[in-house]
């Protein structure tokens, strides 16, 4: 496996590495320290990148104006939730799909994947329509259904794709040493597709944080993510390059800061079955 | 192996999501057939009357239709390339050995977790802002002219702002499977003398085709809808030059309140989209088998 | 991983009991991320000291999505909000769809007499009043005194067109960053449309003949959609195409503008030495005309309406009556003084000595909303009410396509002519397939 790598190669690989990954985080970065200077700053000619005093108040501002932990409550429920619920209906599916496999199986795939390419503007005014009458306009649990039932095509995938991967031959061996079904999901299944599923929970997390379409045309406020808040500020009043940049960083951080800490669980899982 | 028993019993666990996704599916598209086929604007209630085909026969005569087509496909097609070449070729340069790899993935992944709307905004207000934005500066350092990206190139600027955000996906398939290469094989392929350019093409590249099936399946999914981008930055313009399909049926539908014209074309967005399914499900079928 | 299922439960749970937990009446009001309502959110206490017992819930949003979330949650009876703020052009259309509820018994000493009578005619509908003014405004020109004075010109008053031109062209100094007039230029029916609306109408275009054929096919669109990009692609800022309201108050408050002519309610906040660099050099002139007796100033109003479907008209209609009363004037004038407080709707602000000496610009804002006529826009018959709007439910969508065309042109990718024709063909397209 050890390859030998001249000190000079390495450096250039490193330093290359460096420029790319900075200049591809450099908009992230940009928007979080323009968030802590003042609006005059956040626009002087030439630009200032750290010497300016750093200042809270567009973050106080924006808390003045909205309420930031209700948004960031309802977005928390709203995509743990829609992800569990999306979990709960698709581990069955899959584990049918890849351990019985019929002739049909890839179809259905293909069909579940293809409800997904629906455009969700051209379906709005019926959803809206039914929500209402259910009841569930402006609730977390109408935006935990909606966005589980979007979701759940790719969960079922990818967690098709590692069940996949695990022999037969093992399921069978349990089997014989008379494992009941349920034993055999628990002790033999459920430890080989941990990664899997932690990197399944992990994508689905994402996606429905950043979902916005839905999250915005079904709330008003008691239900509204952050998605939303983020809508009131999005076109400028007077000077507002450092008030956006807060509000942004405030709607980015929860996830930024879950996706760095969990990087490994979910790129470890992230191959949709493109690895075999 | 599969016995009868175990045939139903896979039924019955797949059933819930098959009649729930099937629900999802039909109930909306049917309400919307159902609208499409009727005078039915939000803005002036009424008995909503039956008008059979005007609707359709109006939205596909519509002159934004076929700009819309092509941006959509220019769209779809233009970030897929971006980010698969880039991803690829980012990818080659994450898989070699260097100082600080946990910290450069972690750099590079960044922007899949910012929500669309916050990326289309940042990119628009501080970037591409041709008075207060940093592009601007930097040319005005440079002695040029600012560019106008959203005025000027619209549908390029938007193809730009999405691909930063999808290339972090594509990078980390591609990554993870660049990493499953067999290196035994590359070091013979070295001792046999194929130079770097053919151990990528003969050897790398073709390992790589299921994963850049995946990328592209994946993606095309997500872009044929993309939406927030557009409507933050350019509202579909200057003119229809970058009003995707998507984006011309959100103008019917709430901008408009057009409810019957709205439907139609979400209809026909739907067909358009299955086509694109259908023909990607075949290209894709193909390589994900076995 | 079960500690992230543990978590998830808890927060579903957690979530139900936050749901189920709302006792006070709660009345939620969507409203537009404009300056004078993200202040009237801030004083949210005021109100809540005054009616105890009722919770304000604010949903502020951008107003294209503003606009589009309310017009669908009231057509469709959705009932997510109890105060909805719209605009002067989809009040009469609602009231005319029942959609409102009337506000003809407010509390006492509301005094909705003191309406500006220019405001309340279009507010009115049958002699009921459908809508609380928040904010009025018509539109004037913005100036900087310093820039004028630096290239020995002086603002008339009454400017016509052709002296705008000639401002704009002396103040330009690409170099330095300054360029002579911003207007807007961003797609919409409230944003390009409103501003070439009027000012065509200064030139005798209209939107429609009497017969409601569309007019773009006419020398006057042609020189008012000819004249405006001549100004802009000589004397405008880059990237125009994209600056409505927001962008070019901007602008102007970082000293990139010398002349903008927009809504009069950006007076304040361009003469706010808080936001503005250049809040003690702005001057103000009625907006231009082209000496056929007609100016391109518009006349607008955001206000409060109360959607038919809200379950808790009473508490919503203490709010209406709340923010749109004297003592709501009072209350900003106490705590950011008296040129910040939401202007353009009653008579007895102008009369108020205090405001006079603290809002240089309130005579001219007066004047021009009193000189905005939606009866005669222009200076040919029109069989349509509205100054920068035709107040028609199809306006909406004809008003945003052509913006786009108009916009297009802007940016360079189409001719004058080009956009024209576009928009001549399409208008006609819509008005024949709405039956006109």
């Amino acid at each position: 496996m050890a390859r030998k790598v001249t000190t000079q190669r390495m450096a250039l690989n490193t330093v290359l590495a460096w420029a790319i990954g900075l200049l591809i985080f450099f908009p992230i970065l940009w928007t979080i320290l323009t968030s802590f200077k003042t609006e005059a700053q956040a626009i002087a000619d030439p630009p200032i990148f750290l010497g300016f005093n750093w200042t809270l108040e567009n973050y106080v501002e924006v808390q003045e104006r909205s309420n930031y932990f209700r948004h960031f409550w309802n977005s928390v429920v709203i995509s743990l939730g829609s992800t569990l619920l999306g979990l709960v209906i698709a581990v069955p599916a899959a584990w049918a799909m890849a351990f019985v496999p019929g002739k049909r199986t890839k179809d259905v795939l293909m069909w579940m994947l293809s409800t997904k390419m629906l455009p969700p503007v051209g379906v709005l005014v019926p959803i809206y329509l039914m929500f209402k009458s259910l009841g569930l306009l402006d609730t977390q649990l109408g935006l935990v259904i909606v966005l589980t039932l979007i979701n759940l095509p790719i969960i079922i995938w990818m967690l098709y794709t590692y069940f996949r991967e695990i022999p037969g031959e093992i399921l069978e061996a349990a089997r014989m040493d008379g494992a009941t079904l349920k034993g055999e999901v628990v002790h033999v299944l459920l430890p080989m597709a941990v990664p899997g599923m932690a990197s399944t929970v992990l994508l689905n997390i994402i996606l429905a944080w950043n979902e916005a379409f839905w999250t915005l045309n079904l709330t008003a406020a008691k239900a509204a993510p952050l998605t939303a808040f983020i809508a009131s500020y999005s076109s400028p009043e007077g000077l507002f390059y450092a008030k956006l940049s807060a509000a942004s960083t405030m709607a980015i951080a929860p996830i930024l800061i879950m996706g760095w800490f969990s990087q490994k669980q979910l790129v470890r899982g992230l191959t949709f079955g493109a690895v075999k | 192996m599969a016995t009868q028993h175990s045939r139903a019993a896979a039924r019955l666990m797949i059933s819930p999501a098959v009649l729930l996704l099937l629900g999802w599916m039909l109930i909306p598209l049917g309400m919307t057939i159902y609208f499409s086929l009727l005078r039915y604007n939000l803005l002036m209630p009424g008995n909503n009357p039956y008008v059979g085909w005007e609707n359709y026969k109006y939205f596909l005569t519509d002159p934004a239709f076929s700009a819309a087509i092509f941006n959509t496909l220019a769209l779809v097609g233009g970030v897929l390339l971006i980010t698969v070449v880039g991803g690829i070729l980012l990818g080659l340069l994450l898989d070699q050995p260097m100082w600080g790899q946990g910290i450069v993935r972690i750099l590079v992944i960044a922007p899949f977790f910012v929500m669309p709307t916050v990326s289309a905004l940042v990119w628009k207000n501080m970037f591409m802002n041709p008075v207060n934005g940093l592009f601007a500066y930097l040319a005005q350092f440079l002695g040029l002219e600012p560019f106008d990206f959203l005025a000027q190139a619209p549908l390029m600027s938007i193809i730009g702002i999405v691909s930063w955000q999808w290339l972090p996906f594509a990078t980390l398939i591609l990554l993870t499977a660049m990493q499953s290469l067999d290196r035994e094989q590359l070091e013979a392929a070295e001792m046999d003398g194929a130079g770097p350019f053919n151990r990528f093409f003969y050897i790398v590249l073709p390992h790589l085709a299921r994963a850049v099936t995946v990328v592209v399946l994946i993606q095309t999914i997500f872009l044929l809808s993309v939406f927030a981008e557009i409507l933050v930055t350019t509202n579909g313009g200057p003119g229809n030059a970058s009003t995707n399909l998507t984006y011309l049926v959100y103008a019917e539908s709430l901008l408009r309140f057009d409810v019957g014209t709205g439907s139609a074309g979400g209809v026909v967005a739907i067909v358009l989209a299955n086509i694109v399914a259908i023909f990607l499900m075949r290209m894709i079928g193909k390589n994900l088998e076995a | 991983m079960t500690t992230t299922i543990r978590a998830g439960l808890l927060a579903c749970a957690a979530g139900v009991l936050t749901a189920s937990a709302a006792g006070a009446e709660t009345i939620t009001i969507a409203t537009v991320n404009n300056g004078d309502m993200i202040r009237m959110q801030k004083l949210t206490d005021d109100f809540t000291a005054k009616n105890p017992g009722i919770e304000l819930e604010w949903v502020t949003l951008e107003e294209n999505v503003l606009r589009q979330r309310v017009t669908q949650d009231i057509a469709t009876n959705g009932g997510q909000f109890d105060v909805m703020t719209i605009g002067t052009y989809e009040v009469p259309i609602w009231a005319g769809q029942d959609w409102l509820v009337p506000l003809n018994d407010m509390p006492e000493g509301y005094d909705a007499d003191d309406i500006l009578p220019a405001i309340a005619g279009g507010l009115t509908t049958d002699g009921t009043l459908y809508a609380a003014p928040f904010y009025g405004e018509s539109s004037m020109v913005m100036y900087r005194k310093d820039l004028m004075e630096a290239a020995g010109m002086e603002m008339p008053e009454a400017p016509t067109w052709d002296e705008i031109r000639a401002a704009a062209e002396a103040m330009t100094d690409e170099d330095a960053g300054i360029y002579g007039i911003c207007l807007r230029g961003k797609a919409g029916w409230g944003e390009n449309m409103a501003f070439l609306t009027a000012m065509s109408n200064s030139y005798g275009a209209r939107w429609f003949d009497e017969e409601w054929n569309a007019q773009f096919d006419s020398p006057e669109w042609e020189a008012t959609l000819t004249d405006y990009l001549e100004l802009m692609n000589n004397y405008g800022p880059p990237g125009a195409s994209s600056n409505g309201f927001n962008e070019n108050l901007a602008l102007f408050q970082q000293g990139k503008c010398g002349m903008w002519i927009d809504a009069t309610v950006a007076a304040s906040f361009v003469t706010n030495p808080a936001d503005s660099t250049v809040a003690d050099q702005v001057g103000f002139a009625l907006a231009p005309d082209k000496g056929l007796g007609k100016r391109g100033n518009w006349l607008w109003a955001w206000n409060l309406a109360i959607p038919a479907g809200s379950e808790k008209v009473d508490a919503a209609k203490a709010f209406v009556a709340w923010a749109t009363s004297k003592e709501y004037t009072a209350l900003v004038a106490e705590n950011e003084g008296w040129a910040n407080v939401p202007p353009g709707t009653r008579t007895s602000l102008y009369e108020n000595q205090d405001y006079l000496d603290a809002a240089p610009f309130a005579q001219m804002t007066l004047e021009s909303i009193n000189a905005a006529d939606p009866q005669n826009p222009t200076v040919d018959p029109v069989p349509y009410v509205g100054v920068q709007f035709v107040a028609i439910p199809e306006f909406q969508g004809i008003g945003t396509a052509v913006g786009q065309q108009f916009s297009a042109a802007l940016a360079g990718q189409i001719t004058a002519q080009q956009a024209l024709e576009n928009a001549q063909k399409l208008t006609t397209r819509e008005m024949e397939r709405s039956g006109y």
